[in-house]
Parts: structure tokens; sequence; C-alpha cells
């Protein structure tokens, strides 16, 4: 191409450039909705019939909504509109202009559409303000945790005052400051949830709604190896702990291919030509039956222990495999939670506190527990002649060991902190009774619990970190060397 | 190696990376084709039976967004190999090889025109004929601006701060007659110029196994077959 040819077409782009812009502007003055839109007015006295409150707008419309909103505030904007909740008296008032400053999301949806059950006789509410019919519940990265026992309204509307409900268990916002004066909620004000400030209305030391001490982190992606995460990095340290990991795995294929593939010396491109070329032609191929067999078979039925002793893979087992049912139950519930966050499966597992997620949690860390006490009773007291006691063992049965052991102190704490009722919190077999020995001890373990969480998470850190380099690099290798020995294997019997 | 009758000598036309990302877009665009007619074409009957089947509406648009992510990973692979190619393998990006167009192909173009009609040789093709060169360009630069109009589609609060709102339903009418296009595209042309020849009938197996036969070269692609025997002496 010529210059000519350049400057012209670069010309053209810059005129079509201007003329989208003009349009775009000529457009924006234009904008229908800068027209303030003003609710009905219905100064008029006229004699009441009853069809004028008895009726059906269709809240599916702005219209709609004023006019079923004109009602409401028909009686709520007086100022003597109050309500007596324990002999106080409490006011009600609310103005159409008040509600839209103050919840600016909602001005165009109807009170009924959240006060679900307030139009009828007598006018009274039972079941409160209904978020949940049109905003999912929060997961994992959201608050650190789900708070499934929390109202939304709790942390979402600016009053400072919590309190927890005896009678269903559940933290609201109290109708009384701590001097028992009475609050009004009506004014729907809204508190900033991006600000972690608004966390501290009931994490403080000493709070009285049992709330830990402190505004913890959420978990982080490295935590679905064993529990429901969200999909960020969270704390930093997770994200040092994944760096270190990555740059493990990187240096392990960094050192695989320091050797020749297929008698390549140099060049890195070529082995890695050649050696993803037969990859390739291994998948495309009957082989790839074959590795299917070995990958059940031998890594997660673990054959090749078993064939060994049944005692080692007893004790390999109850670690592996609740690890990677922990796993595969927590990308599971990541999954679906994604999909289908309402959904009753999906909030059965996203609750630490479901009967189904509790004893399963406890039941697998219980597994792996014991696993790692089994080999270190046979490293340890029994040193049977085939156990070679390696440092680097050590250190991998230490961490999981400690992971699990602070696992179980969380949980234990969590439920004493949180007074989780006896019937929700029995399912966690292990859980609840710690708690109860926890109880004992008259700590602070509101200030405990946050430590505990943290101590959990750095060595739940520190194991991702360590997994490509001591012993735990196994379970890159080991994998792999199987998957080596069937694929040449099966070219041997050929051969002959 | 000729004289074995058995065995054949293969040349080397796809590495492992071009074969896997073809096959990524296989998955997806077939995944994207479904889920995106079963969408735009929701007022049919028929239609609303099959969406049934793949878990209704809401989960024909997650899939369709998990394709489109997907595809376009391939994209930014590819991309990022192209790079490597450029700076690691000091490969050439413009030369008679790539799938540049150049002023050969409209002669090819030309010839082969006067070939059909049975008036010269064919065209002699370097390593990409001008269909394939066109098969390329087709899905790279379709690719851009289904993303495009899909991202306006998917993000529409954040693009109508930034544009005019009906910049949005102009998206979407671009989008799914784009997608008729390159549905069409694939279909009719991309499948019968490449599998649907009586030499390959019923697969052109080239792009999955990235092998190519000493025969099928010299035949198909003379102008490489000769650069590479060039080489050789």
């Amino acid at each position: 191409m010529n210059s000519k040819t350049i400057i012209s077409i670069a010309a053209g782009v810059v005129i079509m450039i201007t003329l989208a812009g003009l349009y775009t502007i000529t457009l924006a003055g234009l904008n229908p909705m800068q027209k303030q839109v003003t609710p009905p007015k219905n100064s008029e006295t006229k004699p009441q019939v009853c069809l004028d409150c008895h009726r059906f707008p269709n809240i599916n419309t702005n219209e709609g909504v004023f006019a079923s909103n004109a009602f409401c505030y028909d009686c709520h904007r007086e100022k003597n509109c109050t309500r007596k909740i324990d002999g106080k008296e409490i006011t009600l008032q609310i103005t159409h202009d008040d509600f839209n400053k103050n919840q600016r999301q909602h001005q165009f949806v109807a009170c009924i559409k959240c006060h679900t059950d307030v139009a009828r006789s007598p006018h009274k509410t039972l079941a409160g303000a209904k978020c949940l019919e049109c905003h999912p519940v929060h997961g994992e990265s959201t608050a650190h945790d789900p708070h499934f026992r929390v109202s939304c309204q709790a942390c979402h509307f600016k009053s400072k005052f919590v309190e927890l409900d005896p009678k269903d268990n559940h933290i609201k916002l109290a109708h009384i400051t701590l001097e028992s004066k009475p609050i009004s909620l009506a004014d729907h004000t809204l508190a900033d949830v991006n600000d972690l400030k608004s966390c501290e209305k009931c994490h403080f030391k000493n709070n009285r709604i049992g709330a830990p001490a402190a505004v913890l982190p959420s978990k982080s992606a490295l935590c679905i190896l064993c529990h429901n995460s969200p999909l960020s990095m969270g704390h930093p340290i997770f994200g040092v702990a994944m760096l270190i990991f990555l740059v493990g795995v990187f240096a392990t294929l960094r050192f695989w291919y320091l050797g020749s593939v297929q008698g390549e010396e140099n060049s890195l491109h070529r082995k890695i030509s050649l050696s993803s070329e037969s990859i390739w032609n291994i998948i495309f191929s009957r082989q790839i039956f074959s590795l299917l067999k070995m990958v059940v078979l031998d890594i997660i039925f673990q054959r090749r222990i078993l064939k060994e002793s049944v005692g080692r893979w007893s004790m390999h087992s109850l670690i592996f495999s609740a690890i990677l049912i922990r796993f595969l139950l927590s990308l599971f519930t990541a999954v679906i939670f994604y999909f289908h966050p309402g959904g009753d499966w999906t909030l059965a597992l996203i609750d630490k506190n479901s009967p189904f997620t509790a004893f399963a949690n406890d039941l697998l860390g219980l597994f792996i527990l014991l696993g790692i006490l089994w080999a270190m009773v046979q490293r340890f007291i029994i040193k049977p002649v085939h156990v070679a006691t390696e440092n680097q063992d050590n250190i991998a049965l230490l961490i999981i060991g400690t992971l699990i052991l602070l696992g179980f102190f969380l949980e234990g704490a969590r439920i004493l902190v949180t007074r989780i009722p006896a019937e929700m919190a029995s399912y966690s077999f292990i859980g609840y009774p710690l708690s109860k020995v926890f109880s004992i001890f008259g700590l602070n373990w509101t200030s405990i619990y946050s430590y505990l969480w943290y101590a959990h998470g750095i060595v739940g850190a520190l194991l991702v970190a360590y997994l490509p380099f001591g012993k735990m690099r196994h379970i890159l290798n080991t994998p792999l060397t199987y998957a080596l020995e069937e694929v040449s294997g099966v070219r041997k019997e050929k051969r002959i | 190696m000729e004289t074995k009758t058995n065995q054949m000598h293969f040349y080397q036309r796809f590495h492992v990376l071009h074969r896997l990302l073809h096959i990524v877009i296989i998955v997806n665009f077939t995944g994207l084709a479904i889920s995106g007619f079963l969408l735009s074409l929701s007022h049919y009957n028929w239609t609303k039976i099959l969406v049934s089947i793949i878990g209704g509406a809401a989960a024909a648009g997650s899939l369709h967004r998990f394709c489109a992510v997907f595809l376009y990973l391939g994209i930014v692979v590819h991309l990022l190999w192209l790079c490597y190619y450029k700076i690691s393998l000091k490969g050439i990006l413009f030369g008679p090889a790539s799938l540049v167009p150049n002023s050969k192909d409209l002669n090819d173009l030309y010839q082969n025109l006067r070939y059909v009609f049975g008036k010269g040789p064919p065209p002699l093709f370097d390593r990409f004929s001008y269909l394939q060169k066109v098969d390329y360009w087709a899905v790279m630069l379709g690719m851009q601006s289904m993303g495009i109009t899909g991202l306006l589609m998917w993000f529409p609060e954040y693009f109508s701060t930034i544009l005019p709102g009906h910049f949005v339903n102009v998206a979407n009418h671009f989008h799914f007659h784009e997608a008729t296009l390159a549905v069409m595209y694939i279909g009719i042309v991309h499948m019968s110029d490449t599998h649907l020849l009586p030499e390959v009938f019923p697969l052109e197996k080239s792009i999955f196994n990235g092998k190519i036969t000493k025969e099928k070269l010299a035949a198909e692609h003379p102008e490489e077959w000769k650069r590479i025997n060039l080489l050789k002496d």
C-alpha cells in the first residue's frame, strides 16, 4: 500500500468516527429519560367507593407502581402512622420523596412487591420485606460467608442497632437503641456495604449477638480443594501462595524438559513440539482407553497401593479419597451456585449448618485426620522395615494434620461464637462437642475465632504453596509416571 | 521411503496447537450456533421444545456466553502464537506461505475460473489456497464483529453509557444476520470446499492429524512443494 491509500483510509475512519460522535451528541440532547416522572396526585376530594382501595394495579408498569404506592403513602405519610412494639410507639411515617431519596434502586418498585403480605386485612406483616424473591443469596465471595442467619436489612440498612432474635435465631435490626429509645426503620435508608466499616456494627469486640470480633476476609479460590469457595483470590496471602505454586509447577515442567525428547537435546520448541505431537497421537488412538482405565483404577482407586498392602491402601485412601470427594463436592457446589443460586440443593450445599454439608464435612475431615494419625503411628511408633521416614514426609503430614485440626477447632469456635442452636449444630458431630468443650473455658472466643481463622487460612495457603515442592509433588509426578508406563508398556507388548 | 508401499511419507502441515484450536472452534462454534438460534428463533414452537431439552432459555443464554468466551480465548491464544512465531521463532508473517492475501490469490481465482470452464490448467497453489485464506479470514474477522456486537448485548447497561441505546438494537440485528452468514458459510462453503472434495471425502484429515502425504502436498500445494525441495537441495 502506498502512503496515499493509507491517508485516505485514515481520513475516512476519522470522518466516520466524527459523524458517529455528532449523531450520539444529538441523540443525547433528545434523551426522553430526562423528563421528570411525577406520581399522579389525588388531591381532589370525592366520595370514596370500595374500588378506590380494593383494586389490582398492574405493578409491572410504572403507572401501576405509582398508583399502588400512592395508596400506601396515603396513610404512611401521616405523622400519626405508628405501631406499638413491646409497648414502644414506633413511627411508620414515610413519604414518596423520602423513599425515592433513600432507595433510588427501588423507586420504580411497588411497596407490595417486597412487603408481600401487607395488602390484606388485618393490615399487618408477618414475613417482613422479601428481598430473596428478586435477589439471589450471597455466595462465599461477599462478606466472607453467606451469612444465612442474618437478615438482609441487618447489613443493608443504615440503622446501627442489631439484635439476635431468640425465636428464629436470626440477626435482625432492632426497634430500640441501646438506651431503649424507639427507632423507625420506615425511612429505608441503605448502608454503603462496600465500606467494610459498615460490617463493624456487628463485628466488634464483646458484641452481644455472637459475631466474630474482626471483619474477616473472604475465602480464596484456592480453598476449593476442600471448601466451597468464590472465584476470586481473596486475601493477598493466597495470591502469594498461588504465585509460589505456579512457580513450582513451572520449575517442575522446566526440569522435565531439561532431558532430551525423542533424541532432541537443545531446542525447547522442538522438544515441546515432539512431546505434544506424541500426546496428541495417544489421545486420538486406542491407547486412550487403557489410559482412562489406568486413571480410574490406579489413580482414583489406587490399585497399585492396594496390591502392595491393604493397610497402606486404607491409610492413603483415607487421606486421598476424602480430599478428592471434598474437592469434587466443592466444585459441584461452585458450578450449581453459578447456574442456580437460589436452588434447594445450592442452599443446602453452601450452608455450613445444613445437615448434609455439616455431616459430610465433619466425616471427611475426620477421615483425613485418621489417615494422618495412622501414617504418624506407622512412622514414629511401629516403624516397619519398608517405611523409610524422610523429613519431607513429616512436613507434608504435619501441614495437612495441622490444617485439619485447625479446621475442627475453627468449626467448634464458630458454633460456640455464633450460638447455633443444638438441633442445628448436632449434625456437626465433631464441631458441636468441641464447641461444648470450648464453652468450659471462659475465654474471649469471639476474638479467638478470628485468630483461628487466619491460622487455618495461612496453613491452607502454605499447603498450596508447598504442593509442587516436597513430598506433595507426588500428586503431579505419580500419575505422570503411571501414564508413561502405561503408554510405553503397550508399546513393548507390540514390539514382542 | 517411496519403495515401501504400506508406509506413506508424510509432511507436517499443522502443529498440535493449531489442531487443538480448530477443535476448540468446532465445539464452541457448534454450541454457539445451536444455543444462539434457539434463542433468536424463540417464537417458533419447535425451538421451545428444543430449548427445554438444553435446560430452558436461561441455560441456553449461559451456554451461549460460555462458548463465546472459550471461542474468543481460542482467538487470543492464536494471536499469542503469532507473536511467539514472529518474535521467538523469527517466522515471516507476510510471506507467500502465510495466510495474508496477495496478488497471486487474484490470479489463482482467475485461473481457477478459466479451469472450471475448461480454458486452461488448474492454478498452482502455495501453502494456502485463496479459498482457505477466505475460510481463515471469515472466522478471524467475523469473530471480532460477533464479539463486539455480542458484548454490546451482554453488557447493555455499560455500553449504553457511552453509546446511544439504539446501538444495542443495531448490535442485535448485526449479531443475528452475521450469525446466519457465518453458519451458512461454514455449513455450505467450508464443508464443501474442504471436506466434500472427492479425494478426501468424507473428511479432510490433515487438520486433525496434522499430516499431509507427499503426493497430496505435491498435487494440491505445488508451490510449497517446490519451495520445500529447494530448501533440501
